[in-house]
C-alpha cells in the first residue's frame, strides 16, 4: 500500500459546502476518476481518504491536506492529472506527495481574513485583538454533555498583522488548530463582534498555511 | 457570487443549498444562448434534486446550444427571510442571475400541497403570481408533471401546461418561444400559437361555467384552442433522449444515486393509482439501452448505487436480464443496485437470490388493504397467501424488517377491513416465528404505514368521495386498537394535509383564489408537518366563499362534468366508469400481461402496449 498526501484548494462558492459533505464529494471524484484506491474492508467497503483538519464552513483553503492510500504505485503527475479532470468548480488538487509530518503534528494554522473598512476600521480591529479579554462561545465537551464554553480568545491569538488595503484591510492571524485545540477565524470575528455590539462578518476569509508547533511548515 | 449573499449565507442552514456549482452544473455564457429557462421545483432543494424529471429536462435542454437551463428551488423559511430582508431576489443557481430575467420559467407539479410554494417563489422573483398580471412575452411561466392532470386549481397562476411525457413536446415549444422572440412578437401571439401544439394546454383561453349547485356546467375553448387536449406520449424508450450524467449535489439529498426509469406505465390498474393510469400506454427501455446508461451515469457522476425507478419493476420483462448483465459488471466496481417498488407477487426466490449481497436493510411491500375483499375492490391482485410466501422467502434471505403500506379510508370500506390491516401485520410476525430457518438472533420487525386514501382524476375512483376527516380519524383509532402485537410499528398520514390534497386533486379554478389567500396569509411548505397551518386554510376557504368539502367529500355523477374533462390523458372515461362499477361488486380486472382490458391508452402508442 502506498500512502499519498494530496493537498487540495477550495475556492469561491464551494467553500460552502461543509466538511462533512466535502467528504463524500472527494469519495466520489476518486471513483470518476478511477484512482486504484484502497477500500475499506468489511460489510460497507469505502474508499480510505482522510482529511487531515476540516476547513470550517465559509473558509476557504490553498492547501488543504488529505492523505489517500493507493493499492498500487501511480507516478503523481497522473493522479493529479486524474482527478483534477473530474473536480468540481473551485475543487483542484494542486500537490501529491508522499507525507513527510504525522497528522497529529498539526499545531497551529495561518489564515487571511479580509475585511470591509465599511464594517470596521483598523483602529477598532487592533484594539480589540490587543485588549486581553476577547471572548467568544465555543460549544466543548463535559464527560458525555455537549456545552458552551466561553473562551478567552487573546490568549490564543499566536500572531497577527494588520495591513490597510485602502477599502478593505487585510488580517493575517496564526491561531491554534489540530487535534487538541481549535480556534478559527470565523469564531475570532465573532468574538470581535461581540466586542464590538454589531455583527461583522469578513467577505474572504482563507487558509493559507497548516503550522507545525515550532512554526515550521506541516508537510 | 454576489456579495450580499456572501454575508447572508453564513446564518443560513445547509448554506450549499443555494450556491449551485456542483459537479456536472451546466455553465454557459449568457450572451450566446437565445432562450433561458429556470426550471423551478417548488419544494426544498432536497427533495427537488432528487427528483428524475428534473435531471432528464435539464439536461435536454442544456443538450442545445442555443438554451440554457437553470434550477432553482424552494427557499427554505430562513433563507427566505434573509433574501426578503437583504433584497435579494429569486436567483438561478448555475449564474446567480434573478429569475424574473429568465425566458420561460417551467415549473413541476408533483404534489398538490406544493402549490403556495410556487406563489411564494413566483413573488420572491418579484413577478406578479396571476399570468393575467404578467404581461409581456418574457417570462412565461409554465409547469407539467403529474398534477397537471388537473392544473384548474392553479389556473389562473401559469400561462401554460405540458401534459404528459416532456421530452419532445419541450423542445417544441423552446423552438416556438425563440421564433416568436426573434420575431419580436407578444405573448398573446405566442401563446395563441402554443396552444395548438399537441399536448399544450393554455388555461386562459377556456372559459368555465358553473351551474347552480357549484358544479361545472362547461369549459368553452376560445382563439381556436382545442377542443381536448391530449397528453404527449414518447413512442420508443430506447431512443428518446436520456442524461449521460446528473448534476451532483455536495449536501446530503432524498435520493443521492443514479437513477432510471425501466419502463413507464403500470401493467397492474389498481384502482386508486393515479400514476398508473397518468402514465400508460406501457412502454419498456431494452436492458442493453439501461445497462449501457447506467454505467456511464456511474462513471460520470461517481456514483455507488443505482436504482431502478419505475411503477412497478418487478414486471419488467426483460428484469432478470436487466439484472444479470448488470451484476457482470457492478459488484467489480462497488456499485449497489436497489429495487424499490418490488411486488410482493411476482417476487421470486430466483430474483432475490440475484440480489443477495446487494442490500439487506429493510423490504417494503405494498398490499394497500387489509382483507381480500377490499384488495378485490381495488384491483390489488395479491392474496394473502403471496404476501405470507414472500415474507418466507425473504426471511429465509435474511430480512428481519419488513415495511407494509396500506390505505385508510378506500371505497366500501368497513370496520373489518381496517381491522384487517392489523391482522395481516401479526400475521406476517407469527411467519417469521414460526420458520426453524429465520435469521439468528433477531427479533422481526413489522412496521405498517398506512396513508389516507385521496380520489384522484383520472383514475376510477374520481367519482368517488374522500372519506371524512371525522371517519379518517375513527379509522385510524380503531387500527391502533386493533393492533395485537409490540413487533408492529403503525404510522399513519395526517388527515388533515390528506383532506387538502383531496380539495385540490379534484378541484376547479375557483380555488385559485383560496391558494392565492392562504398563501398571503403566509401558508408555504404546507406538506412539510411543522410548517402546515390548517386552520389557516380553513379561514381561506371561507374568506373565498368556498366549501373544502364540497371538493373533497362529495359523491360526482358520471354524467357530471368535471374540471378536467377537456384534457385527455388516454384511458377513456368509459372504461373508468366501468373500472367504478367492477369496483363496487368487488370484481378484479386481469393485469395487462394477462389480457389488454381496453383501457384506451394504447390509442396514443399506434394500438401498441409493451407486454
Ligand atoms: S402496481 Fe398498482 S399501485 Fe403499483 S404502480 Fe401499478 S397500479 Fe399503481
Ligand atoms: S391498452 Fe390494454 S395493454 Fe395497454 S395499458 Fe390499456 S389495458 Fe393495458
Amino acid at each position: 500500500m502506498y500512502d499519498v498526501r494530496i493537498r487540495v484548494s477550495k475556492r469561491g462558492r464551494i467553500k460552502f459546502v461543509s466538511h462533512l459533505d466535502m467528504f463524500r464529494t472527494m469519495q466520489r471524484a476518486v471513483r470518476r476518476a478511477e484512482i486504484p484506491l484502497w477500500y475499506t474492508e468489511g460489510f460497507n467497503p469505502h474508499p480510505y481518504i482522510s482529511y487531515l483538519l476540516a476547513l470550517p464552513l465559509g473558509v476557504e483553503g490553498v492547501a488543504e491536506p488529505i492523505d489517500i492510500r493507493l493499492v498500487e504505485p501511480m507516478p503523481m503527475e497522473e493522479l493529479l492529472d486524474r482527478l483534477n479532470a473530474v473536480m468540481p468548480e473551485g475543487l483542484r488538487v494542486e500537490s501529491a506527495a508522499a507525507p513527510f509530518h504525522k497528522p497529529a503534528e498539526i499545531a497551529f494554522a495561518r489564515y487571511d481574513v479580509t475585511l470591509d473598512r465599511a464594517d470596521i476600521t483598523p483602529e477598532e480591529l487592533t484594539e480589540a485583538l490587543t485588549c486581553g479579554e476577547l471572548t467568544c462561545e465555543k460549544s466543548g465537551k463535559s464527560g458525555h454533555k455537549k456545552i458552551m464554553k466561553t473562551v478567552n480568545v487573546s490568549e490564543h491569538i499566536r500572531e497577527y498583522r494588520l495591513e490597510d488595503k485602502g477599502e478593505q484591510l487585510l488580517l493575517t492571524v496564526v491561531l491554534p488548530a489540530g487535534s487538541t485545540f481549535n480556534l478559527n477565524p470565523i469564531q475570532l470575528m465573532e468574538a470581535v463582534s461581540g466586542r464590538l455590539g454589531r455583527r461583522i462578518y469578513p467577505p474572504l476569509t482563507v487558509r493559507t498555511a497548516l503550522l507545525c508547533e515550532d512554526l515550521s511548515e506541516f508537510i | 457570487m454576489d456579495k450580499r449573499l456572501e454575508k447572508i449565507l453564513p446564518l443560513v442552514q445547509k448554506p450549499a443549498r443555494y450556491t449551485g456549482g456542483e459537479l456536472n452544473s451546466v455553465i454557459k455564457d449568457k450572451n450566446s444562448v437565445a432562450i433561458r429557462y429556470a426550471f423551478c421545483f417548488p419544494d426544498s432543494y432536497e427533495i427537488g434534486m432528487s427528483h428524475l424529471g428534473i435531471k432528464i429536462l435539464y439536461s435536454l435542454i442544456n443538450a442545445r446550444e442555443d438554451a440554457w437551463c437553470e434550477r432553482v428551488f424552494a427557499p427554505w423559511t430562513d433563507m427566505e427571510e434573509q433574501m426578503r430582508s437583504n433584497g435579494i431576489p429569486l436567483y438561478a443557481l448555475e449564474s446567480g442571475d434573478p429569475v424574473k430575467d429568465f425566458d420561460l420559467i417551467g415549473f413541476t407539479l408533483q404534489y398538490e400541497l406544493c402549490y403556495t410554494n410556487i406563489l411564494n417563489m413566483l413573488d420572491l422573483a418579484g413577478l406578479p403570481v396571476r399570468a393575467a398580471d404578467r404581461k409581456g412575452l418574457s417570462p412565461i411561466v409554465m409547469a407539467g408533471g403529474p398534477c397537471a392532470c388537473n392544473p384548474e386549481p392553479v389556473a389562473e397562476f401559469f400561462d401554460l401546461f405540458l401534459l404528459g411525457d416532456g421530452e419532445e413536446v419541450m423542445n417544441e415549444i423552446l423552438d416556438l418561444y425563440k421564433a416568436h422572440k426573434q420575431r419580436g412578437s407578444d405573448k398573446a401571439a405566442f401563446l395563441k400559437a402554443a396552444a395548438q401544439l399537441p399536448g399544450v394546454y393554455v388555461p386562459s383561453f377556456y372559459d368555465v361555467t358553473y351551474r347552480e349547485d357549484g358544479v361545472v356546467d362547461a369549459i368553452i375553448p376560445a382563439e381556436g384552442a382545442p377542443e381536448k387536449i391530449t397528453k404527449r406520449v414518447v413512442r420508443d424508450l430506447d431512443s428518446v433522449f436520456y442524461p449521460d450524467s446528473f448534476v451532483v449535489p455536495f449536501i446530503d439529498v432524498v435520493f443521492d444515486r443514479v437513477t432510471h426509469e425501466i419502463f413507464r406505465g403500470c401493467i397492474r390498474g389498481c384502482r386508486f393509482c393515479q400514476a398508473c393510469f397518468l402514465s400508460r400506454p406501457i412502454r419498456e427501455k431494452s436492458p442493453d439501452t439501461i445497462n449501457e446508461q447506467c454505467k456511464v451515469l456511474c462513471k460520470n457522476t461517481g456514483y455507488d448505487e443505482i436504482s431502478l425507478c419505475s411503477l412497478s419493476s418487478s414486471d419488467y420483462s426483460g428484469i432478470e436480464e436487466l439484472l444479470s448483465k448488470l451484476l457482470d459488471w457492478t459488484p467489480g466496481e462497488k456499485v449497489n443496485i436497489a429495487l424499490p417498488s418490488l411486488r410482493v407477487d411476482n417476487f421470486s426466490d430466483e430474483l432475490l437470490k440475484k440480489l443477495t449481497g446487494v442490500r439487506k436493510s429493510g423490504l417494503t411491500f405494498a398490499p394497500e388493504a387489509g382483507t381480500q375483499r377490499m384488495r378485490d375492490v381495488i384491483n390489488k391482485n395479491v392474496t394473502e397467501e403471496e404476501i405470507m410466501e414472500t415474507s418466507r422467502i425473504a426471511f429465509a434471505g435474511g430480512y428481519s424488517a419488513v415495511k407494509l403500506y396500506f390505505m385508510l379510508g378506500l371505497p366500501t370500506e368497513t370496520p373489518e377491513d381496517v381491522q384487517g390491516i392489523a391482522y395481516l401485520a401479526k400475521k406476517v410476525v407469527d411467519t417469521f416465528y414460526s420458520m426453524p430457518e429465520k435469521p439468528k438472533g433477531k427479533g422481526v420487525n413489522v412496521s405498517v404505514s398506512a396513508s389516507n386514501f385521496v380520489p384522484k382524476p383520472f383514475t376510477p375512483f374520481q367519482w368517488e368521495p374522500q372519506a371524512t376527516v371525522e371517519e379518517l380519524k375513527e379509522k385510524q383509532d380503531l387500527l391502533l386498537h386493533t393492533c395485537p402485537s409490540k413487533k408492529i410499528n403503525i404510522s399513519f398520514h395526517d388527515i388533515h394535509t390528506s383532506f387538502l390534497e383531496g380539495v385540490f386533486a379534484r378541484g376547479d379554478r375557483r380555488l385559485s383564489r383560496v391558494i392565492e389567500t392562504a398563501w398571503k396569509n403566509g401558508c408555504v411548505f404546507d406538506s412539510w408537518n411543522d410548517h402546515f397551518r390548517f386552520d389557516t386554510w380553513m379561514d381561506s376557504f371561507a374568506s373565498c366563499g368556498l366549501d373544502p368539502v364540497f371538493y373533497a367529500n362529495r359523491r360526482r355523477d358520471y354524467g357530471e362534468t368535471l374540471p378536467w374533462d377537456h384534457l385527455d390523458f388516454g384511458v377513456s372515461k368509459g372504461y373508468l366508469e366501468k373500472e367504478n362499477e367492477k369496483a363496487k361488486r368487488a370484481e378484479t380486472t386481469a393485469n395487462c400481461k394477462i389480457k389488454c382490458a381496453g383501457c384506451g391508452a394504447s390509442k396514443l402508442n399506434g394500438g401498441h402496449c409493451d407486454v
